[in-house]
């Protein structure tokens, strides 16, 4: 052999070890790309009039304005079921529709216990949607509820959004007012998922870490809006998150695989999530989205068999809903 | 058949293999040091590279306290050393002869209130917080001394509410240093707002402080309140400094006792640094120092030529030390203020002269941004 041959074979070589050593690294954000997203699982109402399809998806980054739901739920020891599955809650219900051309996002916080038609047909608060099929059936009581066409889901577990932003450095917020709170739920790391623990997050702006973060966006026995409250702060958090986020770079994919282990999913292909994030880059105003929360009139409180639950005006909801969001 | 390799074409198949095998490595290695999340890493001020300063932090008079990660640091001439090591500490106040320091512990369901040296020798426990019964543990915050020393005001969650015990609420309280057993109440706060916070001692019977309250919509504001009477009624004796759609809070009282610094965040995301007149009852209209930022803890040098506060400084976010210098004829006086009202200040500002652009002295470190800073000569 030759000195080129040996020249080919050094070269073949090298390739061979960086690209091995590229797609090591890269593993672990390969796996979840495979485990959680592209879920595209369907769950139809009894009268709905559509349902999520991974055509729905594929309106994302085709350049069109798209609408997103995102789900935050509980999901430790107390939704366990007998065979290992978990039957979850979502507490937190956000809409999002984003306009690529016109750089506009409206976010729309869904109250925990608006009173909706559930997809088995019955009537109940809206985080229960999701124990019908998953975030699929959030997705399908959501669409039916406010006649609107969601494009694509993204669920996050309570734990999951704690890692999210410890990994992201932390957030920074101005909290309004004291945050005081001695019922809150001590079921993230507590040995009984049932125990409380006193909360004071203290007014301000600050630096919050994803353990107080959360405490931020999950209290409400001190808030005289309660859901309401804690929708507002929801949506806070989820500003400084995206503020972070434009500093995450594709090294970042597999660690933040790691750090979610089991705590993301979404409806969204790998493919989409990538081409979304200059996308999310490019939203660093403000002014550019908009919050909605849906407080009196458009909401009464009321109880319903027994459960204290929001029922909707939906003769005012309706108009807001789909001057942001459109039609299904 | 077999053909054996020169010993000079097995040195060169090794020099390949070797080559592959750290250019492998090198790669991976290469994509894991560019992460975004490495940009987020804060340091500590002791640590090296960060325990010495020079440039404008070493101009700074006298000695300031700060609190970061659980622990509070001295800051003199530029340089950093530790105090009280990572344990909870946070919102240090300093006494005015400069000798000691009344510093929160806080805990898992309580904090108490500690009287420690300069140099972070414990020499009281001030408040005993802890409770067996887990709805009888107490938080304290925000110890603020008189200007005589004589007396600490602060914040207690007690009394609790025992009828509604979903509404906790801090109120301000007074004692005598280092008698706990003559504390006394001074703020009824309304229901579910959180309380009433970071009392400002004027005297032992003058008061600042942020309260909170709601709008008929339901939204929770913040403003100053002043006061000369404990208020165990809820009557709410005193009058209001500032609106409530201004949402200010920390307010902080300059050594010449006529101007007071606050923050303001107009109900966003964004914390304005403010400066106005103060004639001992009223504020004069406001000048806005630092503006767009998520400002914090604004505190007056000893020499009233400026303000140190907090803000995010850097990618990672964490809350860096910043100067604002604060030109002697920045503000008009309360009497030629277009407000000569006894109740809160009115707006827009006039327009006065640019403050100065300000000045950041940290880099990369992490302080509390809810901790007071605290600041002796």
């Amino acid at each position: 052999m030759g000195w080129r041959g040996v020249a080919a074979i050094a070269l073949a070589g090298l390739a061979i070890s960086c690209l091995g050593s590229v797609l090591a690294y890269f593993a672990p954000a390969l796996a979840l790309a495979y485990r959680a997203t592209g879920q595209a699982a369907t769950v139809s109402l009894p009268h709905a009039t559509h349902a999520t399809s991974s055509a729905a998806t594929a309106t994302v980054t085709g350049g069109q304005a798209f609408t997103v739901l995102l789900l935050g739920s509980d999901d430790d020891q107390k939704f366990a079921n007998a065979n290992g599955s978990k039957t979850i809650v979502t507490q937190s219900m956000i809409l999002v529709r984003v306009d690529p051309v016109t750089r506009h996002a409206v976010m729309l916080s869904i109250p925990r216990d608006l009173w909706i038609q559930l997809p088995n047909g019955s009537y109940g608060k809206a985080d229960q949607a999701s124990e019908f099929g998953g975030p699929p059936g959030a997705v399908a009581a959501v669409e039916q509820a406010f006649d609107i066409k969601i494009d694509a889901w993204v669920w996050v577990g309570l734990t999951g959004l704690i890692k999210l932003i410890d990994y992201m450095g932390g957030v920074d917020v101005v909290t309004s007012q004291p945050v005081m709170d001695d019922y809150y739920p001590a079921d993230i790391d507590s040995k009984d998922p049932y125990a409380y623990e006193r909360v004071a997050v203290l007014p301000g702006p600050q630096h919050l870490d994803g353990h107080d973060a959360l405490q931020y966006v999950r209290s409400r026995h001190g808030d005289l809006q309660g859901d309401f409250g804690r929708s507002e702060r929801q949506q806070q958090v989820l500003m400084a998150l995206k503020a972070k986020a434009k500093y995450i770079k594709p090294e970042d994919l597999p660690n933040l695989a790691s750090t979610f282990n089991g705590e993301l999913q979404t409806s969204m292909s790998l493919t989409q999530i990538r081409d979304l994030l200059p996308l999310a880059q490019a939203f660093d105003n403000p002014n550019q989205i908009q919050h909605v929360i849906l407080l009196p009139p458009y909401t009464a409180s009321q109880t319903i068999d027994g459960q204290d639950a929001l029922v909707g005006n939906w003769n005012l909801i309706l108009p807001l809903v789909h001057q942001y969001f459109g039609y299904a | 058949m077999t053909r054996r390799l020169s010993t000079g074409k097995a040195a060169i198949l090794a020099i390949l293999l070797l080559a592959d095998a750290l250019a492998g490595f090198g790669v991976y290695r290469y994509l894991g040091a560019h992460t975004g999340a490495r940009l987020f890493q804060s340091q500590k001020p002791t640590d090296p590279g960060q325990q010495h300063h020079s440039g404008p932090i070493a101009q700074l008079p006298g000695t300031l306290y700060l609190a970061s990660e659980g622990a509070i640091y001295r800051l003199r001439r530029g340089d950093f050393s530790l105090v009280l090591p990572a344990g909870g500490w946070t919102q240090p106040a300093v006494t005015p002869n400069g000798q000691s320091l009344v510093v929160v512990k806080r805990q898992f369901a309580f904090s108490d209130l500690y009287l420690v040296s300069s140099n972070g020798q414990i020499q009281a426990q001030l408040t005993n917080d802890s409770s067996r019964s887990y709805e009888f543990n107490d938080w304290a915050f925000y110890p603020r001394l008189t200007p005589d020393g004589g007396t600490l005001f602060f914040d207690w969650d007690r009394p609790k509410d025992l009828q509604e015990t979903y509404n906790v609420t801090l109120k301000v309280w007074s004692m005598p240093l280092g008698n706990p057993n003559a504390a006394r109440r001074w703020t009824t706060p309304i229901a579910y707002t959180g309380g009433d916070v970071q009392p400002l001692p004027l005297s032992s019977t003058e008061l600042i402080y942020t309260r909170y309250l709601r709008d008929q919509q339901g939204n929770v504001h913040s403003e100053l309140w002043i006061t000369s009477r404990p208020d165990l009624t809820g009557l709410l004796p005193g009058h209001a400094l500032t609106a409530p759609e201004d949402d200010c809070s920390q307010a902080a009282l300059a050594p010449d006792g006529r101007r007071l610094a606050m923050i303001c965040t107009n109900g966003g995301q964004t914390a304005n640094l403010e400066v106005a007149t103060f004639d001992g009852s009223t504020l004069g209209p406001p000048q806005t120092l630092v503006a767009g930022m998520q400002a914090a803890e604004p505190t007056w040098a000893p020499d009233g030529s400026g303000l140190v506060f907090l803000a995010p400084g850097d990618i990672a976010g964490d809350f860096q030390l910043f100067w604002e210098r604060v030109p002697a004829n920045l503000l008009p006086e309360v009497a030629a203020a277009a407000s000569t009202s006894s109740t809160a200040r009115t707006r827009p500002t006039p327009s006065p002269p640019s403050p100065p652009a300000p000045i950041q002295l940290t880099t990369n470190l992490d302080f509390d941004a809810t901790s007071p800073i605290a600041w002796h000569a």
